[in-house]
C-alpha cells in the first residue's frame, strides 16, 4: 500500500517543490511539533479526567478542548502528507513510519469508539464514583497510542526499512 | 570544562551507542509534548478559551508537567554532553535554553496566580491583565523553544 501512495507522490510537482524548496522542512516540522503539542496537550486533560484523574472537571466541560485536538491533529496530517510527498521512498519502507501509521490508526478507531459509545456511558454515569472499565479503558488505550505514536515518529530517522 | 563532559564515559556511551541517542530523543519528544502540552492548555484557559473547563486542573496537572521537565532536563543533558563544544556555541540551542528558563520562571508565577484566583472564583476563573500578558508571553516561550529546538539541526 504504501509503495502505491510513494510511486503516485514521487516526482510529483508537489515532490519536486518540497525536495527543492530548502527552508521548507524545518518549517514543516515545527509546525508538526506544535500540532503534538496542542494534541497531546489537550489529550492529557480529556483523557485523564476520563480515567478519573481529574475529578474536578465535568465531562461537558472537557468537551471544549476537543476542537484544539482536532486542530493538532488537522496540523500535523497536512505536515505529514507534506513529509511522505517530500520524501516518498523513505517513509514508504521505514518500519519507523509504518508502526507510526498503524497507531494512528488504531487511535482513530478508539476516538470514533469513545465518540459513539463510550460518551454516552460517560454522561450516563455523571462524576459520582469510580469510572467504569470501558472508560477507563479507552482512556489509557487513547493515551498510550498517542504516545506510542510519539515514539515511533521520532525513531523515523533511526530505524530501517520495513 | 565542556571538554571534560564531552569526553566523560557517558557522554562517549551517548554517541557511539546505537541505541542512547535515539532513545533520549524518544524520551525528549514525550517529556516535550507533556510539559509544553499542558502549559500550553493552561496558558490558553488563562487568556479565555475553555470558559466552563476548571481552572483548578491546571493546579493538578502542574506535577505531571513538571514529570515532563524532569525528563527533558535529564535527556535533555544526556544529549547535550554528547556535542557539548557544538552546541555551547550554536544561536538556536542557546535560544532555545533562554526561552525555557523563562517560560519556567513565568510558570512559577502562574501557578501561585492560579493558587490565588482558582479557590474564589472556579471553574469561571477571570484572570487580570497581567495574568494575561504572563500567559500569553509563556505561551509564546514554548512555542519559541520548540522553533529554536528543530533549528538546531539546521542552524549551524
Amino acid at each position: 500500500m504504501w509503495n502505491y501512495f510513494a510511486s503516485i507522490a514521487a516526482d510529483s510537482a508537489l515532490n519536486q517543490w518540497i525536495a527543492e524548496t530548502y527552508w521548507l522542512w524545518p518549517v514543516l516540522e515545527i509546525i508538526h511539533f506544535i500540532g503534538l503539542t496542542l494534541m497531546l496537550g489537550g489529550l492529557i486533560v480529556v483523557d485523564l479526567h476520563m480515567a478519573g484523574h481529574l475529578p474536578k472537571l465535568k465531562a461537558s466541560n472537557t468537551h471544549q478542548l476537543l476542537p484544539l485536538v482536532v486542530l493538532g491533529f488537522a496540523l500535523n496530517l497536512i505536515t505529514g502528507v507534506l513529509f511522505f510527498y517530500g520524501d516518498p521512498g523513505r517513509y514508504s519502507i521505514n518500519i519507523g513510519f509504518q508502526v507510526k501509521m498503524v497507531l494512528v490508526m488504531i487511535a482513530g478507531l478508539n476516538a470514533m469508539f469513545y465518540h459513539w459509545k463510550v460518551s454516552p456511558i460517560m454522561l450516563a454515569h455523571g462524576e459520582a464514583g469510580t469510572r467504569p472499565m470501558l472508560v477507563r479503558c479507552t482512556a489509557y488505550t487513547s493515551l498510550t497510542m498517542w504516545f506510542g505514536v510519539l515514539l515511533a515518529g521520532r525513531l523515523i530517522p533511526y530505524v530501517g526499512t520495513g | 570544562m565542556l571538554s571534560v563532559l564531552e569526553n566523560s564515559s557517558v557522554a562517549i556511551w551517548v554517541g557511539e551507542s546505537l541505541y542512547a541517542y535515539p532513545g533520549l530523543l524518544a524520551c525528549h519528544i514525550v517529556g516535550l509534548a507533556t510539559i509544553a502540552g499542558i502549559y500550553a492548555m493552561r496558558d490558553l484557559k488563562l487568556l479565555g478559551f475553555f470558559p466552563d473547563v476548571d481552572g483548578g486542573v491546571f493546579l493538578q496537572l502542574n506535577k505531571l508537567a513538571l514529570c515532563g521537565f524532569t525528563i527533558n532536563a535529564i535527556s535533555g543533558f544526556l544529549l547535550f554532553i554528547s556535542q557539548a563544544s557544538y552546541l555551547s556555541t550554536s544561536v538556536p540551542f542557546l535560544s532555545k535554553l533562554t526561552c525555557i528558563a523563562i517560560a519556567m520562571l513565568l510558570s512559577w508565577r502562574i501557578q501561585k496566580l492560579l493558587q490565588a484566583t482558582s479557590i474564589s472564583a472556579a471553574p469561571a476563573l477571570i484572570v487580570d491583565n497581567t495574568g494575561k500578558i504572563m500567559a500569553a508571553a509563556s505561551l509564546a516561550l514554548w512555542i519559541g523553544a520548540i522553533i529554536a529546538g528543530r533549528l538546531i539541526a539546521y542552524i549551524f
